[in-house]
């Protein structure tokens, strides 16, 4: 990654040089304007000193900000590359990503890692320059008096040790305390997503103290990393201050006998207090590398899945347009250009049956043969093409509406006469801009019925050659899923539809019904035969044979119809 | 229909601020004038090392260098221990003021009407829960104290040069014209600039979710190519909303750094100037340089938490604004007569000139079980609404005994009509939690078991290890679709209102389950009086009567029967679901 950006991350890392080491001598730009300039009382050499310490401040806000740019840049490019590198591999693994790693792990990437990966770069510009700075402080110092010199450079790094052992502490009561924030955004969530239950039902007391009894643990937490940290923020006061007394101290007494001049000692000060800055970039490096690298490690894991579905190295030919599709393995028979219909005593079969038909299932198998070829023998992508499979788990993606359902390059007038079909006009009309509104994020601000009448849109405008349809009306209501069963036909008319549902609204519009106990085809024909024909159709598709209905007559004002 | 929440205006924000400053004075003054003691002993090195400096130019000897020495490292222990112990007290006063904050939201939350709680969805509620929230939190817990901090020093700092000589005000002066108006620009800017960058973030995490969650949509329809695309786009997006604030930062980050340059120039020329003629001492020279330096540090940290605390007071504002939230019905203390429920010439609708119901008359009878039919966006769900009382009704009246809904208190109302929706939230916590909240005050184990058996949910209930103690929701144990409405059922059982309003209650649960929970559902509503808004047409069948709404307006109502012998479109939609060789007409 780091290889792709070089000339940008070196870019930075020159003007993270530049910028440190340009604060670095402004101590000692300061101290030689007070001893040439102020105490020589030398007017001319005040000016000019004064003029080179505004020119190096100038040349340090030039390239501080040079160097925030490319830091940004250097940053932006990881970020996206990592982004675009994981949706690439999240559209290229498909069907298997959801059995291979949870949705929270890539959301993840999309998130932390993103940034852990992003700071790496920005951090490595400013540590160079703090590599560079102290070095060149080091040199300075070491050439005005060996021992003091030694004293900033060796002392400095052993302050930091210093602080490290309460670090260790800190973190663990910040740990807690985030894990204690997190409980408590978790409940907080868990309100709002409730609060129909509990304004409709009450509980809105209890739930009010237990918020209150978390929301006070964690003020509680939060106390106990305050201690710890106000003695870290002292200490971060303190320890360059003892420095800076060593320092001056010695510094003092070297003046004193004539060693170094005033000005030196008041650049001693100002190099003790500067030194602190690149220390403190050199442990943030450390950090974040290590963070970032756990990001790169959870990164790569998921761009090393490879998907199940493998191209077929010698494909067979494309059968013909117009060829049945069979399942061996349960005798179901597709025949093209009819609607048929499949209905389930066990709907976990119906799912099953579905995965198999659209090679979306783990393992897949040589029993679904269309036109005679099995399907895992064909060429991927087309079948693909010819089979498309909208279950009940389809997701609408957010953009317009327009470009959300024409998927396959349609007219609008095929999109148009699909929402007909699928009767989601009102959709439509109700959404602002019509096509060209806006769809949430999955499809959100739609109803459960909006949003599967969209999808159904979906593929009917893609009009695949052949459509395997899983209870593409689960979640209407029967006045508009009677309109969807009566146009659904006529739109797919000449081409090759599987619907599997329960309905009799549906099912009293299609060609053909088959019906499967035990995962095998028992019977086929129409609905209304297999209705007088097969009592086992009737108890799945008919509910009322159950002995209990859903609203046992209240004061037995209604017979059962029949 | 979807309803805004409010955002609380800068006046309110600012009496909150102040209000919640004035609950906790002691500790605001206690961390106040123990930062500014700290601030006061950290002035003291640049006033000795002045004189040192002075005493190592005028001669003087190694032991009043160590005196001078040590009354430094005096002064440095007393700022070190007057900065942890401020550092402490600030820190606990931000912790315990943010907990004030989110409970105050959270009661507030609580409190919205139901008529807002069920058309505001829960989106900008759920944003405002987590992301405000968790800002204000930053801004709390951080940005505000170091601001106050950096601020107490910043003055301090600056009497301490003043202190020196009033002269060295005026290379201070210089600094302010670059920094005040590259702040005044940089904030006019930064606040949108920001929200947008971080919109254009969530944007590619979401397209990154939805992306992830539907790869198998991708896969089976080829939208691997758009999904990309889209990607990409947002990547893009997103770069052109960095690049904004990068252009901000590029112009503010160094007329800030001149700002801060300045002075330090002009201190040493001037300062300079004036000692040659005699004016000043060496010492206060370098005092004053020190000083100025110093300042650089606070000012610099006022300057950059300015933006962050901007971005908490609008977290600030959006958390206050649902507090804000006028409660939609005036309880005026009439007591119903009986249990009749009656909707009368009822118009709605959610927006103005745009109605959803045109004059609804539906008179239920006490016990009477009736099912609502009609397509989709016909108003079934509205009037369902107005019949449990979530709206009061723009023309018209739905009583229940006389009494309008809207006019009973909420506590009451619940006695009397609840909503049941295909919602069936499981809170995190124990079973018992989850019904009990249902509960009138008092009810005990054996009040929630009978509800959990009359929903038929005893059995698995019993099973599960820790029984009522059994945590369950999210991160819990988790129960399944089936289960979650059972316990949606039994706190009704335990709420134990007359009548109920059914939304499609048992629509979206997996067909496996559904004829189980019917028989749940069925024991529910023994005994209580039943608008069901129907969905498959067999339960139509089994009501008393049936009212179809079309439009806004009911079309026909009467029972299953005379409607079917009435041929309109109710018995059409019957022939056809019920296999009848009859022609569908919709």
């Amino acid at each position: 990654m780091a290889r792709g950006q070089w000339h940008t991350l070196l870019a930075g890392m020159g003007f993270g040089i530049v910028w440190m080491g340009s604060q670095a001598v402004l101590p000692a730009v300061i101290g030689r304007a007070i001893d040439r300039g102020v105490a020589a009382q030398d007017t001319g050499e005040l000016v000019r000193w004064s003029g080179i310490l505004l020119a190096i401040g100038l040349v340090q806000a030039a390239s501080g900000i040079m160097r925030h740019r490319f830091a940004v840049t250097n940053w932006l490019t990881a970020a996206y590359r990592t982004v675009q590198l994981i949706g690439r591999q999240v559209v290229r693994l498909g069907g298997t990503l959801p059995r291979k790693v949870s949705t929270g792990e890539v959301v993840a990437i999309g998130t932390t890692d993103l940034a852990s990966i992003g700071q790496v770069m920005d951090v490595s510009a400013r540590f160079a320059g703090a590599v560079f700075s102290f070095v060149l402080v080091a040199v300075i110092l070491l050439q005005t008096s060996v021992p003091l010199g030694l004293v900033v450079l060796l002392g400095v790094p052993l302050l930091m040790l210093l602080i490290g052992p309460l670090l260790a502490p800190l973190q663990r009561r910040s740990a807690a305390q985030r894990a204690l924030m997190g409980g408590l955004a978790n409940t907080a969530s868990d309100i709002v997503a409730g609060l129909r239950v509990l304004r409709g039902v009450g509980g809105e007391a209890v739930f009010l103290d237990r918020y209150r009894r978390e929301s006070q643990e964690t003020r509680r937490a939060g106390v106990a990393v305050a201690r710890l940290q106000s003695v870290l923020d002292a200490l971060q006061v303190f320890l360059p201050g003892v420095f800076v007394v060593i320092v001056v101290w010695i510094g003092a007494r070297y003046a004193v006998s004539g060693r170094i001049s005033p000005g030196e000692l008041v650049a001693f000060y100002g190099y003790a207090a500067f030194l602190m800055m690149p220390l403190r970039t050199a442990t943030e490096y450390a950090n974040k590398l290590i963070r970032g690298r756990v990001a790169a490690r959870r990164v790569c894991a998921v761009l090393a899945l490879e998907p199940e579905l493998r191209d077929v190295p010698d494909p067979a030919p494309s059968p013909p347009r117009g060829s049945e599709l069979y399942d061996v393995r349960s005798g179901l028979r597709v025949r093209p250009g009819v609607m048929t219909a499949v209905v389930a005593d066990d709907p976990d079969q119906v799912a099953h049956l579905a995965d198999r038909l659209g090679l979306f299932a783990a393992e897949p198998d040589d029993d679904v043969r269309l036109g005679g070829v099995p399907l895992t023998r064909l060429d991927p992508t087309e079948v693909r093409r010819r089979i498309v499979v909208s279950d009940t788990g389809s997701t609408l993606f957010s953009g317009r509406l327009r470009d959300r359902l024409d998927v396959a390059g349609a007219s609008d007038e095929r999109v148009l006469a699909a929402l007909r079909t699928a009767s989601a006009e009102d959709v439509l009309d109700a959404l602002d801009g019509g096509l060209d509104g806006e769809v949430a994020e999955r499809g959100r601000s739609f109803s459960g019925g909006q949003r599967q009448r969209l999808v159904l849109a979906r593929v009917l405008a893609a009009d695949p050659e052949i459509l395997v349809l899983v209870d593409p009306t689960s979640a209407v209501d029967a006045h508009t899923e009677a309109r969807i069963a009566g146009s659904l036909r006529g739109h797919r008319v000449g081409r090759t539809t599987l619907v599997a549902t329960t309905s009799p609204l549906v099912l009293d519009a299609v060609d053909e019904v088959a019906f499967m106990q035990a995962g095998r085809v028992v019977a086929t024909g129409s609905h209304h035969e297999l209705l007088a024909g097969d009592p086992g159709y009737r108890r799945v598709v008919v509910r009322e044979a159950e002995p209990e209905g859903p609203l046992p007559a209240g004061r037995g004002e209604t017979e059962a119809a029949r | 229909m979807r309803q805004v929440l409010p955002v609380a205006g800068t006046r309110a924000v600012r009496a909150y601020a102040v209000s919640i400053a004035r609950n906790h004075p002691r500790m605001l003054w206690t961390a106040l004038s123990l930062h500014a003691l700290a601030a006061l002993a950290a002035l003291a090195a640049p006033r000795l090392i002045g004189e040192l400096v002075e005493a190592v130019e005028t001669g003087t000897t190694v032991g009043h260098v160590d005196d001078v020495m040590l009354l430094l490292a005096g002064f440095l222990l007393v700022q070190t221990v007057l900065t942890r112990q401020a550092r402490y007290v600030s820190q606990s006063l931000g912790e315990e003021v943010l907990a004030e904050l989110r409970e105050d939201f959270v009661d507030s939350t609580l409190a919205l009407p139901v008529g807002v709680v069920e058309s505001a969805g829960s989106g900008d509620l759920l944003t405002r829960t987590s992301r405000d929230v968790d800002q204000l939190g930053w801004s709390v817990r951080w940005a505000l104290p170091e601001w106050t901090i950096a601020v107490v020093t910043a003055v301090l700092t600056f009497a301490g040069a003043l202190s020196v000589g009033w002269w060295v005000a005026l290379p201070c002066l210089l600094g302010v014209p670059p920094l005040v108006l590259g702040l005044r620009w940089y904030l006019a800017r930064a606040k949108d600039g920001y929200l947008r960058e971080n919109a254009s973030y969530s944007q590619i995490s979401a397209t990154l979710t939805e992306t992830t969650e539907g790869a198998r949509t991708v896969e089976s329809l080829g939208l691997a190519g758009e999904r990309v695309a889209a990607l990409d786009r947002d990547c893009a997006d997103s770069y052109v909303a960095e690049r904004y604030t990068l252009r901000l930062r590029t112009v503010f980050f160094p007329s800030v750094e001149i700002g801060y340059l300045l002075p330090t120039v002009a201190t040493l020329l001037f300062g300079g100037w004036l000692y040659t003629r005699g004016q000043v001492s060496l010492g206060e020279v370098t005092a004053a340089t020190l000083y100025v330096q110093m300042l650089i540090d606070p000012v610099d940290r006022i300057v950059s938490i300015l933006d962050e605390l901007q971005v908490g007071a609008a977290s600030l504002a959006r958390l206050l604004g649902v507090g804000q939230v006028p409660d939609d019905r005036v309880a005026t203390g009439a007591v119903p007569q009986g249990e009749k429920l009656d909707a009368r010439d009822v118009v709605f609708s959610y927006v103005e000139g745009r109605p959803v119901l045109h004059g609804i008359d539906l008179s239920v009878g006490v016990g009477e079980r009736i099912a609502m039919v009609g397509p989709s966006g016909a108003g079934k769900s509205t009037l369902g609404r107005l019949l449990a009382g979530i709206h009061p009704p723009d023309g018209g009246s739905v009583t229940v005994g006389g009494v309008g809904l809207t006019e009973l208190p909420l506590d009451d109302l619940r006695g009397h009509v609840a909503l049941v929706t295909q919602e069936h939230h499981v809170f995190v916590g124990t079973l018992r939690e989850n019904l009990a909240l249902a509960a009138p005050p008092g009810a005990g184990d054996d009040a929630i078991w009978s509800a959990l058996a009359a929903v038929d949910a005893d059995a698995w209930a019993r099973a599960l290890p820790r029984r009522l103690d059994e945590v369950v929701g999210s991160g819990g144990r988790a129960l399944t679709a089936a289960q979650a409405q059972q316990v949606a059922l039994a706190r009704l059982v335990l709420a134990d209102p007359h009548t109920l309003v059914l939304d499609e209650a048992t629509s979206l649960i997996d067909p496996r389950a559904a004829r189980h929970l019917e028989r749940s559902l069925a024991a529910v509503l023994e005994g209580r009086t039943v608008v069901a808004i129907a969905h498959r047409l067999f339960s139509a069948h089994d009501a008393d009567r049936v009212a179809v709404v079309e439009d806004g307006l009911v079309t026909e109502f009467g029972t299953h029967d005379e409607l079917v012998a009435a041929g309109g479109s109710y018995a059409a939609l019957w022939h056809s679901w019920n296999g009848d060789p009859s022609p569908l007409s919709t």
